[in-house]
Formats: C-alpha cells, sequence, structure tokens
C-alpha cells in the first residue's frame, strides 16, 4: 500500500508468515473446538509474538503500534483462520477499554503475566454493546468493594483467560466495568456455547454470586469508555472481516481455474468471472476502506471515529455477501468443510455481530451525524 | 379478425400470458379436493413439528457436530411411524396416493422448523420421483410396495436419488452441458445386465436409504445420449458407501457417497436408457414423432424430475425464510431497547415486514411452479379431475387386490410412458422446467436473505446455537446449491422462460 511505513510492512509480512505456518494446516480439526482440544499451542505461539497487546504501551509489556498495525495483523490471520483473529480482537478491545479509563495500573497488571496468555487475555463478551439491552448483572458496594450478581452473557474466552473485563449495572442506572477473576470465588463458568462461527475462539456463559469485581475507571462511566473503544477499534473489526474476505476469494479463484463443468474449467464461465469480479471488487473496496479508516484513526484527520464505524458496518456486511458466493462458486464442495469455505461463511457472519447489533450500530452512528459530528471535513 | 382471435393472439404475445399465470389456470381444472389435501398436510406437519421436531432438531444438529458419522435412524422410524415416506406414492402402486400439490406446502411447514429433517423426508422424494420419471410401473411398483410393507413393519424402506458425481454436479443437470460433461459412472452392456463402475457423491440419504436410483452412462464419450437408470439395492455385490460428508448445515440428513466397482445390475432392475429407444415400439415412433431423440428423451426424464423437485426446494427456502422470521419476531418481542420492546421501534417493524415479504414471495413463487408441474409435469394425469376423485375415493386395498399384477405387464409401462412421456408437448416440460427453476432460486435465495436479516438483528443472540437462528443460516446455503446451483437454475430460466423473446440466443454455448 502506497505510504505503508517500512515498520508496517515487515509487521504485515510477519502476520503472513506466522498465518500459514500455524493457522493452514490442522485448520478444520481446530475449529471443531469444543468436540475437539482448543488450539493452546497456537495462542501461546500468538502471544509470544505479542499479537495481544499489539497497541498496549511499552510500559505496559505492550508493542505501542499504531491501530494499522493491529488491523494488518486481523487481516492477515483472518485471512487464513478468523478464530485466532477473533481473540487478538477481544484482547485488543479489553485493553482498549482499561485504557480508556484510564486504569493505567490496572493495565499493568493485566499485562503484567506475560508469561502466560490467559494473564494477556483479559475475556470480554465482544459480541455485545452493553448498553443496546439491559445487563442481567449488578454491582453492588460493600465498603469500598464491588460484588457483582447475575449472568454475563457470551462471554469471549471466559473459559480460556483468567481474568474477564465485565459490564454490569450500577444503582444509577449506567452501567461500569469490572475486572472479575474467573478462578476466584463467587464465579460460576459455563460451558463453551456452540456458536456459528470462530469456534476455537470459544465464549461461554458466566453466573456470578456475588462475586468481587474490581472497577475500572469511573463507576457510571462504562458507556463512555465503551463508545471510545468502539470509535478506535471498529476500524480494526472491519480489517478481521476483510481478512475473511479474501481468504474466501483466494480459495474460490483457485478452485475456478481448476474446476472443469460443460468442458471447460468455470473460470472461464463468463457467469462465474461476474461472480469473481464482484467478489473481487468488494474486497478491494473493504481492503481501501479499513486502511484509509485506519490511517484516519492513527493520524486523528477530521471525522476519524466515523470513518472507523463506517468501515465496520459496510466491511462486515460485505463480508456477509462475499463469503456467500466464495461457497457458492465451489457448489457443493464448497458446503463440505473440506475446503474452508463454509467455514469463512460462517466466520464472516459472526464477525458482522462484533461490537454488537448491527442495526443499533447503523442508528449510533447517524444519531452522531444528526447531532452535529461531521463524517467529512 | 374477430375481437377474441385478436385478443387470443395479443395474449401469446410474450410474455405469454398463460404461462404467466400457472395459477389461474390452474384453477378451472384443479380439483377442490387438492384445496383440503393442502390444509391436511400442512396441520400434520405443524404437529409433527410441535411432537417431535421442535425439541429434536437441535440436538440432532448439536450431536453431528459432534459425531459427523452419526446415523440419525431414530429420525428415520419416526417419519415411518408417521407414515411419511409412502404419502405421496399414488395408490396405484400402494401408497397412500396424496394430491402431489400438497407436498410442498408440507414442506414449508417442516421446513419453518428444521431442514435437516425436512431434506431426511423430502429427498424420499427426490429418489422417488426419479423412480417414478422413468415410468417403469413394474419397478415403481415394486419398490413402492417394499416403502408401504417398511412402513407396516416398522422397518423403514427409503429411496436416495444418485445423480451427482465428483467431477460432473451442473453437468448432470442438463443434456447440453452433459454432451462434454466428465462424467466416470459408466454402465457396460453384459449378458444379462450391465456392469457399473464410478462414484455418485453428496447423495442425500444415502447411508440411511434402501433402494438408490442410479443415473449412469453407457458410453462416457457421448453421456448425453446414453443416459441408463438402474435401480440398486443394498446388498447388491459390487455396491457400498464412501464416506459421509462433513457438511456446514442439514447436519441431520446425511450426504453419501455411493461407491460402485464391477456392479453386476440384472436387466430386470435397469429402469429406462436412451440408447434403447429404438427397441420401444410404439414408443419410439410417438418420440420420433415428437422429435424427441435419446438426448432430448435423457432431458425431459430430468426435466421430469426437476419440474416436480425444484419447487420442493423452492418451498424449503420459503419454510427457512419463515423460521428465521418467527425468531426475529420472538427475538424482537422479547428484546428491550432503548426502554422499549424492539417490535415497537419503526425499523425493527420494517425489517420484519420485509421478512415476511420474502416468505410470502418465495411461497408464491413455488405454488406456481406447483401449478405449473401439476399441469404439465410428469403426473399431470393424476390432477384430472376424474381420474383424481376416482383415485382418492377407492380404499388402498382395492387398488391393491389388482394393481401389483397389472403393473408388471410391460404393456402397462409402454401405456404410461405413451401418455405421460410421449404426450407431454415440448411447450408443456419448458413451462413447467422454467418455473421450477424459478420457484427453486427465488425461494431459496430469498431464504437465504431472511437468515442473514435475522442475524444481524439478533447480533450476539443469533450466533448461539441455543437460540435457532444461526442453524436456520447454516441450513438454508445448502438450498442455493442442490437440485441445481441457482446459477445452473437461472441459465434454465432463460433457456425456458425468456429465450422465447430471443429466438437467436443459445443457452449454455457462453
Amino acid at each position: 500500500m502506497i505510504g505503508m511505513s517500512e515498520e508496517l510492512r515487515l509487521l504485515e509480512g510477519m502476520a503472513r508468515d506466522f498465518a500459514l505456518k500455524e493457522l493452514v494446516e490442522g485448520r478444520e480439526e481446530r475449529d471443531r473446538y469444543p468436540f475437539a482440544p482448543l488450539f493452546e499451542e497456537v495462542l501461546a505461539k500468538a502471544h509470544e509474538v505479542g499479537f495481544f497487546s499489539i497497541l498496549s504501551p511499552e510500559e505496559a509489556g505492550g508493542a505501542a503500534e499504531p491501530v494499522q498495525a493491529l488491523c494488518l495483523v486481523l487481516e492477515e490471520l483472518c485471512r487464513e483462520d478468523a478464530s485466532l483473529g477473533g481473540a487478538v480482537f477481544t484482547a485488543a478491545l479489553s485493553r482498549e477499554l482499561l485504557r480508556q479509563a484510564g486504569s493505567e495500573e490496572d493495565l499493568k497488571e493485566a499485562c503484567a503475566g506475560t508469561a502466560s496468555p490467559r494473564e494477556a487475555l483479559p475475556a470480554f463478551p465482544s459480541f455485545h454493546n452493553p448498553s443496546d439491552t439491559p445487563l442481567s448483572l449488578r454491582a453492588v458496594e460493600e465498603g469500598g468493594a464491588y460484588r457483582l450478581t447475575g449472568k454475563a452473557e457470551y462471554v469471549v474466552l471466559g473459559n480460556v483467560a483468567s481474568r474477564a473485563l465485565l459490564p454490569a449495572g450500577s444503582a444509577d442506572g449506567g452501567w461500569s466495568l469490572y475486572l472479575v477473576d474467573l478462578r476466584g470465588e463467587g464465579v460460576e463458568i459455563g460451558e463453551p456455547v456452540l456458536s456459528l462461527g470462530l469456534h476455537a475462539c470459544p465464549a461461554v456463559d458466566l453466573l456470578l454470586h456475588g462475586a468481587p469485581g474490581e472497577l475500572v475507571g469511573e463507576e457510571g462511566k462504562g458507556e463512555v469508555y465503551f463508545e471510545a473503544a468502539v470509535d478506535r477499534l471498529s476500524v480494526a473489526a472491519a480489517a478481521a472481516s476483510c481478512g475473511v474476505m479474501k481468504g474466501s476469494f483466494e480459495t474460490a479463484l483457485d478452485y475456478a481455474r481448476q474446476r472443469i463443468q460443460g468442458g471447460r474449467e468455470i473460470v472461464n464461465w463468463s457467469e462465474v468471472r461476474m461472480i469473481l469480479s464482484s467478489m473481487a471488487v468488494r474486497t478491494k473496496a473493504a481492503e481501501m476502506l479499513v486502511r484509509g479508516a485506519a490511517a484516519a484513526v492513527d493520524a486523528a484527520s477530521p471525522g476519524w471515529a466515523l470513518a472507523s464505524r463506517a468501515a465496520a458496518l459496510q466491511v462486515q456486511e460485505a463480508a456477509t455477501e462475499v463469503t456467500c458466493d466464495g461457497i457458492q462458486l465451489l457448489g457443493g464442495n464448497g458446503y463440505m468443510q473440506d475446503y474452508g469455505q463454509e467455514k469463512r461463511f460462517r466466520d464472516a457472519k459472526q464477525l458482522q455481530a462484533l461490537l454488537g447489533m448491527a442495526p443499533l450500530r447503523k442508528l449510533r452512528y447517524i444519531r452522531r451525524v444528526v447531532d452535529g459530528e461531521r463524517p467529512w471535513a | 379478425m374477430s375481437r377474441k382471435g385478436e385478443s387470443s393472439l395479443l395474449l401469446r404475445e410474450f410474455p405469454d400470458f398463460a404461462e404467466t399465470m400457472q395459477g389461474l389456470a390452474a384453477m378451472e381444472r384443479m380439483p377442490k379436493g387438492v384445496v383440503e389435501e393442502c390444509r391436511e398436510a400442512v396441520a400434520l406437519a405443524r404437529r409433527f413439528n410441535r411432537t417431535v421436531a421442535r425439541n429434536y432438531a437441535l440436538e440432532l444438529d448439536r450431536r453431528m457436530q459432534e459425531d459427523p458419522t452419526y446415523l440419525p435412524w431414530e429420525l428415520v422410524e419416526e417419519a415411518n411411524r408417521w407414515g411419511f415416506f409412502t404419502m405421496w406414492i399414488p395408490k396405484l402402486f400402494g401408497g397412500k396416493g396424496w394430491s402431489l400439490s400438497s407436498i410442498a406446502p408440507f414442506v414449508e411447514e417442516l421446513a419453518s422448523e428444521c431442514l435437516a429433517i425436512t431434506n431426511l423426508i423430502g429427498v424420499h422424494y427426490f429418489g422417488f420421483s426419479i423412480l417414478a420419471a422413468t415410468w417403469n410401473v413394474r419397478l415403481i411398483d415394486m419398490i413402492s410396495r417394499e416403502v408401504a410393507e417398511g412402513e407396516r413393519t416398522g422397518k423403514p424402506c427409503l429411496v436416495s436419488g444418485a445423480v451427482t458425481e465428483p467431477e460432473a454436479g451442473t453437468d448432470a443437470e442438463e443434456v447440453e452441458l452433459l454432451a462434454r460433461a466428465r462424467v466416470r459412472c459408466q454402465a457396460r452392456r453384459v449378458e444379462g445386465g450391465y456392469v457399473v463402475n464410478g462414484r455418485k457423491i453428496f447423495i442425500s440419504n444415502g447411508h440411511l436409504s434402501t433402494w438408490h436410483i442410479l443415473i449412469a452412462y453407457e458410453d462416457l464419450e457421448r453421456p448425453d445420449e446414453t443416459m441408463i437408470a438402474f435401480a440398486v439395492k443394498n446388498g447388491t455385490p459390487g455396491f457400498s458407501f464412501g464416506r459421509m460428508e462433513k457438511k456446514m448445515g442439514q447436519k441431520g440428513c446425511p450426504a453419501s457417497e455411493l461407491v460402485f466397482e464391477d456392479c453386476f445390475i440384472p436387466d430386470e432392475y435397469m429402469l429406462v436408457a436412451a440408447s434403447r429407444l429404438g427397441e420401444m415400439g410404439l414408443l419410439s415412433r410417438a418420440a420420433r414423432k415428437a422429435n424427441r431423440g435419446p438426448r432430448e428423451l435423457g432431458m425431459q426424464l430430468i426435466d421430469f424430475v426437476v419440474s416436480a423437485t425444484r419447487p420442493g426446494v423452492g418451498a424449503m427456502g420459503a419454510g427457512v425464510a419463515r423460521g428465521a422470521f418467527e425468531l426475529a419476531l420472538q427475538f424482537a418481542r422479547e428484546t428491550e431497547v432503548g426502554g422499549k420492546p424492539l417490535v415497537n421501534h419503526e425499523w425493527a417493524q420494517c425489517l420484519l415486514a420485509e421478512m415476511y415479504v420474502n416468505a410470502a414471495l418465495a411461497r408464491l413463487s413455488y405454488m406456481e411452479a406447483n401449478y405449473a408441474n401439476s399441469m404439465h409435469g410428469m403426473a399431470r394425469l393424476l390432477g384430472f379431475k376424474p381420474l383424481y376423485y376416482y383415485h382418492r375415493a377407492l380404499p388402498t386395498s382395492v387398488f391393491d387386490r389388482f394393481m401389483p399384477a397389472a403393473n408388471r405387464r410391460d404393456a402397462v409401462t409402454t401405456a404410461f410412458r405413451l401418455l405421460v412421456m410421449a404426450g407431454q408437448g415440448e411447450e408443456q416440460e419448458r413451462v413447467a422446467s422454467g418455473w421450477a427453476s424459478l420457484a427453486k432460486v427465488a425461494g431459496t435465495d430469498l431464504g437465504v436473505r431472511n437468515c442473514q436479516l435475522a442475524l444481524e438483528l439478533m447480533g450476539q443472540a443469533g450466533l448461539r446455537h441455543d437460540r435457532r437462528a444461526e442453524k436456520c443460516l447454516r441450513d438454508a446455503k445448502l438450498l442455493q446449491i442442490y437440485e441445481g446451483t441457482n446459477q445452473l437454475n437461472r441459465l434454465n430460466i432463460f433457456k425456458c422462460l425468456v429465450a422465447p423473446a430471443a429466438p437467436e440466443a443459445r443457452a449454455f454455448e457462453d
């Protein structure tokens, strides 16, 4: 990409090599989770190379990279297996929330256990905006300490991480973020929730019975931190979807070159070309959107937050369509697990739900514009 | 020219009025009893959904994710107890003889709950329809009576249809493509029968079926002119099951590989052979008169089948469009957003309305195709009022007394073939096939669309297996692929319904 720094180019190459080396072989078996073992080894390697703390400041053990770097890594990983992308995104989101809350101490602590990916991966319900629907989880203060009671649904990595960052309702009607020790008292961890996609990036329901929680930032300001994190990381969610689109297109093109029907390679059927072209165009547009928005976020250009959010809405939806075509071009083979296309279709639809219900994200976007925020200069 | 004559000419201009208004034309011909049968079929499907499918669908899907080689015999047995495998087999052959028009609404209803269960039941009729399309009355009778016997004894006897090959998916659906296809499943003529070699893949219900209606080719260089169909029973030496596919959805209905290694099939199990048209006496003369050679006969066989089965797949699309809509509606009623139920947000109401429209459009499409097939397809005689009422009123026992002996006679096969095959005009084949493809494309695209919309609305809840919506999406995607990909079906719509307005156009020659 024009204007990409040497450093970013190196990082992109590194992520590409990692994906090819670690994420291609055994993908189908890993995706059988929870009916196959979790890919702990891959998680450990991803942690080792720093994928779970790309944005974190150096003093907290992170690489202090720009959002563009996170996007490149997510794109490359998701091109091969979006499950790891889901873990990387969730780690980035929970750390970003801690950062937004100004909880430097919490952040350091969260990164302190750099030896173990469990410590580095604070679990978070990353497919939900806690402001969208009423929360079941409530926090009660008792002598300066907080205890959490209720259900936290679909907490991503909740059965992998040692801690979770959980939104809980407070007395004033708002909500706040709490760090909860998942191995501590009063925490009941459910079975992995069987889900549409990202099988190897599991989510669980948590039942909390007066579990101790450490307040992150100020009480009642959860929504502020969350929306600020969404401003910065929506584009990263888009990057994950963009990676899945690339993988789907590449596989479809390879197949179309080899598969013969009607006496010729199907790549030479003009309708197949039409579908391939539509996939390629939407994927290229997604790449440009992601890179443009990520650069805008890092440069804090005018309208950067809306750019980031627009990229997510647009690219996530396009990914669900492109991966659907990605199956279609392989016909029956695309529907079978052997070619990876059905997984990409499921993963793309799963990724569309990152950061909360898409229609509500659309409404939030336009509310900000209606309220006067300018999408462009 | 008289005014009436002028009107009739005007109406024949493209798009031909009668062709675009299948339901209107069918109304005056359709026996009233069909309406009652459709009502009963839908009520029966609702009863089955409530008592069996609702609780079992998720459990089965989960189980298949855990063990992709699991065979759901308990479901086959349950459906067998409900009598589903003989409902649409004519009484002439020992079945319950429900009107074929009632199968699609039944399928929609089942599909609104679970597509895997629907396919497991419905695909038996895909196998049966290939068998029926050959109008080999002796074998139709024999196999149908085994299915009925299996229902009586509680030992299910299902029929699968084996068409797709590893290197021929789309190609197997259209003779123009078949002419250039790399098919591998060959039937070689030997003393007293045929020796078959080759593999068939993605055969729904393969592992669960007793009989397999196999399409093979006598000359692999000329598959379009040498299509041949057999009935192969489990246990036939040289025939075995291969792998079970690991599908994204519709997991409860196995997709099997069928393997034929020097499999000898005696003449008596050969259903029909395009190459032997010349030996069929009266029939070959009728076929010549209708300009049908071996190749056209092959296409007619394909069209007989797909004109009956593609509206069924469209109905599955309508069903899943409804299923997804119903889940979205339920979610909108239960979920509070911004201090009020989601269902009271205007945008959500518009979205739900759109989903309702999609399901309705899918239903309208398959009903039109259903009418077209009942007037023009392979079972059109059964829709003829006197025959319909005679067939409906007489108890099965009366048929059982007389029909088996009659059905064994070659003359009966010839008579049926003369009436149904030779009696079907080119126009009829074209219209039935075109509408079937239209219903298939519309219904399945709308079905997938509604699943996408439901998941978009439901966010995190839509991703969870225990909330059902994600399974709808996984299951629905297959509908756009089997019974001819929607791309092949679009080309067939062009060939059948659009090309009459562009006589210079050539389909399948790009």
